[in-house]
């Protein structure tokens, strides 16, 4: 018998693996009997005559590593360190434009190297971000954390006050964000939450349709569903995108959200030919990391402004002394 | 220095930034159009401060964030965030002091206002400014008169399409500017202009008022610094009727102050005015030059009979048609065994060439006997005097082809040669001559171009000064356009533009000029790298008889019905 398979219409370079807080979340207990019975499952589709939000905020960051730094201590142990750049922002979509609202960068040294400091360079300055090391812990591992905290700490940190019945969507899981306009987006589904007569649902939904709403357990209690999203169907989760929401207030509520949240999104799915994300990239997420990314700033000046600023450090450190120089 | 003035954008840094052209992007709150005068300042290492002024000859909006052509629909529907960024390109005219450096990305850019703007155009140091119109933004454009009048410069060029290009129009402009905006001091009083009419009847009223002016012309004539009137001293000169023996002038719409002109037989053959009546492409394909050149000078011996006549082997000659036929005798006698006589021939001149010179002057007495006769008593009186007002237009529009030839050929002589014996170039004599191309034709010569090529090229010490126009400048000798120091370009067609005579303009001046509407020239200059647009104010002087206020039947005028509608300037040439 032949095999049957499809090919991602994601971009392969985009095979992203299952990390840490990913497989966490697996062993998180969930609730599906909250809207229908577990039993009734079946997709729905909200009423089309839904309201959409008057407008959406779009939050989303990106990181990157700018060069791998070796920091030397007094008794001349090398520990490894990151230069990394991040970056986060907001697009506010509106019914006529489509506008970014705030956007900061950072840079910094992440490491745990006890003799680190700031390292000022020609085209800018990285701020120190010590790390602590666990025992056992690896320390790559722990560098990537510390950048990728640091990129959530900005997009929470981010100025941007909501507008009144604003609907504010993260590019990610919600983590702890507790306001009622948070919408959690996630494009990928490495964990599965359903059991698996209810993941079957997930599989037959339809454009524009979602599953009943389920609560997640755990560190952050959540509401969420998953939304197939237009475009090409290659495979069951073609399209298919999981949402979250605070989990406070009454299940009806939620699934009132739940239904005005499925009907906005389809509008911002991309296509094929322009994201390699596609559909689940959603437009305005897409152009925000663009206009991120480039204000993270040209990635070879910035790693020779390292280089020159290491060299120059190294120089003030073997300078020779007065009475070297009488010898010579 | 201003630094309050508002910046309108920076230069950019992702296009080179050249000293002889960059973009500026364009703050969002404030725009930029084409034409705009703007400034920005660069300090040196050393701590000098140089200005650069220019021009924004370009202007480009684009989004930035898209990479889709159908990324404008998402963009515009609030779903693709992306950046409306404009830019402005700038051709630099002026750098103060003169280093000719690149202004740095990031510079501030201001607009050039009041006194910047006259740096930024030269006008500053212009001691004698010729208005000559006004820019889009209805701020004056001047001409420095040093390169109008001789002093460093001379000649003044103007090319387009007839109809719109408005070419004579705005001649006239600049010769009123010249009259009345002071700038020629005393000497205005004294200065002359010759206008030939070449085209309809536009050029007939310019001592009347135009009635179809309207009031908010007048606020940009004053805006120029001048008063919106008619010419006040003008004399018009029209050629006589055909066959009418009281030599009435042959005018249409005009009949009240024209008078009449021509050339009695006498003046004919004393001055030599018969290779003038040779002065086609068709005749320099002939051999027949020295025929003309021997008759000619035999003409010139013969004594006067009175009255302007001369005595020709006996005979009193009254008419034009009396002086072809005797002059025919002489060449080609009764008796065919007679010898020809070799001083009215030329030497070893075959009898055909003597046929082809008979054919040709012949065929001249039809187009010419109005001009050049005797018929008419005291006939000095009709001896053009370019002297006796201060614009004389000669009305040539009716004449056949050869005529015009034989009366623009003299009358153009006439203002030279009297230019020459008076030995000081001023008061200045201006010569307005559209179809230029007709009389200065590039390839081929005649005795009208070398007098043209005389004015354009000693007419500059001599005080003779050109207003030459025509469609197109690739038609006519090189050497009578590239000595004018102005050089002005109305709506030009699409292939013509695209030929050489317009490399004094950019590109992107080239494709507009294909596009300028009538009453909008651009204007070159030899203070200026950049050419400059302006509009002249409409004319406050009429250009045809209804405007004139003659009414139309009255005065038995026949203009055709070039129809005015919206558009002030239709009809013009």
């Amino acid at each position: 018998m032949n095999m049957t398979f499809a090919v991602e219409t994601w971009d392969p370079a985009y095979g992203v693996s299952a990390t840490e807080i990913e497989l966490e979340e697996a062993s998180n207990p969930v609730d599906v009997g909250l809207e229908v019975p577990a039993d009734q499952w079946s997709p729905r589709s909200p009423d089309p005559r839904t309201e959409p939000p008057s407008s959406v905020l779009f939050v989303d960051g990106v990181r990157r590593v700018d060069a791998r730094v070796w920091i030397q201590d007094v008794d001349q142990r090398s520990h490894p360190g990151v230069c990394a750049t991040v970056a986060a922002g907001a697009v506010r979509c509106r019914p006529t434009s489509a506008l970014l609202a705030v956007a900061q960068v950072e840079r910094a040294l992440y490491t745990a190297a006890p003799a680190a400091s700031r390292i000022e360079t020609k085209h800018g300055d990285y701020e120190l971000r010590p790390i602590v090391l666990s025992e056992g812990t690896d320390s790559n591992q722990a560098i990537y954390l510390a950048v990728h905290n640091h990129m959530t700490a900005i997009e929470t940190s981010l100025e941007v006050s909501a507008e009144f019945g604003e609907m504010i969507v993260f590019d990610g899981p919600l983590r702890g964000r507790e306001s009622a306009a948070a919408v959690g987006y996630v494009k990928t589904q490495q964990v599965q939450y359903l059991p698996d007569p209810q993941q079957r649902v997930v599989l037959n939904l339809n454009v524009g349709g979602r599953t009943p709403i389920f609560l997640i357990g755990g560190r952050f209690t959540r509401w969420s569903w998953y939304m197939r999203l237009p475009g090409p169907r290659s495979h069951g989760l073609s399209g298919i995108v999981r949402i979250e929401l605070a989990g406070l207030g009454r299940v009806e509520d939620a699934a009132g959200r739940a239904d005005q949240i499925t009907a906005t999104l389809p509008r911002y799915a991309s296509a094929p030919h322009k994201d390699a994300r596609a559909p689940q990239n959603l437009y305005p997420i897409a152009g925000l990391e663009r206009d991120l990314r480039h204000r993270l700033g040209d990635p070879m000046l910035l790693e020779r402004g390292l280089r020159v600023a290491a060299a120059a450090a190294v120089r003030v450190d073997q300078k020779p002394r007065p009475s070297q120089l009488d010898m010579i | 220095m201003t630094n309050e003035a508002v910046t309108v954008g920076r230069v950019i840094g992702i296009d080179d930034a050249t000293p002889l052209e960059f973009w500026v992007a364009v703050d969002p709150t404030q725009t930029l159009q084409l034409d705009d005068v703007v400034a920005l300042d660069r300090v040196l290492p050393d701590g000098q401060l140089v200005q650069i002024f220019g021009l924004v000859t370009q202007v480009r909006a684009r989004h930035e964030g898209a990479r889709f052509q159908s990324d404008v629909f998402l963009i515009s529907d609030g779903i693709l965030p992306a950046e409306v960024s404009e830019a402005a390109l700038v051709q630099p005219t002026r750098f103060e002091p003169e280093i000719l450096l690149p202004p740095l990305p990031g510079a501030a850019v201001r607009r050039a206002t009041d006194h910047e703007r006259d740096v930024a155009l030269s006008f500053d140091d212009v001691e004698r400014r010729l208005p000559a119109g006004l820019s889009r933004s209805d701020e004056p454009v001047f001409l420095d008169l040093d390169f109008v009048d001789g002093t460093k410069g001379a000649h003044i060029n103007i090319s387009g399409i007839s109809g719109v290009a408005t070419k004579t129009s705005y001649a006239t402009f600049l010769l009123y500017s010249m009259f009345t905006s002071g700038v020629l001091g005393a000497e205005a009083a004294n200065t002359k202009a010759l206008i030939f009419n070449v085209k309809g009847e536009d050029l007939l009223f310019l001592d009347h008022p135009n009635s179809a002016m309207e009031g908010d012309q007048v606020d940009r004539y004053r805006a120029l610094g001048l008063e919106p009137a008619p010419f006040r001293d003008v004399g018009i000169l029209a050629p006589p009727r055909k066959n009418d023996p009281n030599a009435t002038p042959a005018t249409g719409s005009r009949s009240i102050g024209v008078f009449p002109f021509f050339w009695t037989i006498a003046q004919f053959c004393q001055q030599g005015l018969l290779p003038f009546l040779f002065a086609d492409s068709e005749d320099e394909r002939q051999q027949y030059t020295i025929v003309v050149q021997s008759v000619t000078a035999q003409l010139s011996k013969l004594p006067e009979g009175g009255d302007g006549t001369v005595r020709f082997d006996g005979r009193t000659i009254r008419t034009f048609a009396d002086l072809v036929d005797a002059i025919e005798a002489k060449l080609i006698p009764d008796d065919p065994d007679e010898a020809v006589d070799q001083r009215w021939t030329g030497r070893a001149v075959g009898a055909g060439t003597i046929n082809a010179f008979i054919r040709r002057l012949a065929s001249s007495r039809r187009h010419l006997e109005q001009l050049i006769r005797a018929d008419i008593g005291n006939a000095e009186r009709y001896a053009l005097d370019l002297d006796a007002h201060q614009v004389t237009v000669v009305d040539i529009h009716s004449l056949h082809d050869r005529a015009k030839r034989f009366v623009v050929g003299v009358v153009l002589r006439q203002a030279f040669e009297a230019k020459e014996a008076s030995g000081v170039a001023r008061p200045y004599q201006f010569v307005v001559l559209d179809e230029l191309n007709k009389y200065a034709p590039r390839d081929s010569s005649s005795p009208i171009k070398e007098i043209l090529l005389d004015v354009a090229e000693r007419g500059r010490s001599l005080g003779i000064i050109l207003i030459g126009a025509q469609q197109t400048a690739s038609e006519v000798e090189r050497r009578v356009v590239s000595n004018c120091a102005i050089r002005v370009v109305g709506r030009l067609d699409a292939a013509e533009a695209k030929r050489d005579e317009y490399g004094f303009l950019p590109s992107v001046q080239r494709q507009r000029s294909t596009i300028l509407k009538p009453g909008s020239m651009y204007l070159s200059q030899p203070r200026l790298p950049v050419p400059l647009l302006v509009e002249f104010p409409f004319p406050a002087w009429a250009t045809r008889s209804a405007e004139a206020g003659l009414g139309s039947g009255a005065t038995s005028g026949v203009r055709d019905g070039s129809g005015q509608g919206d558009d002030p300037f239709a009809g013009l040439v």
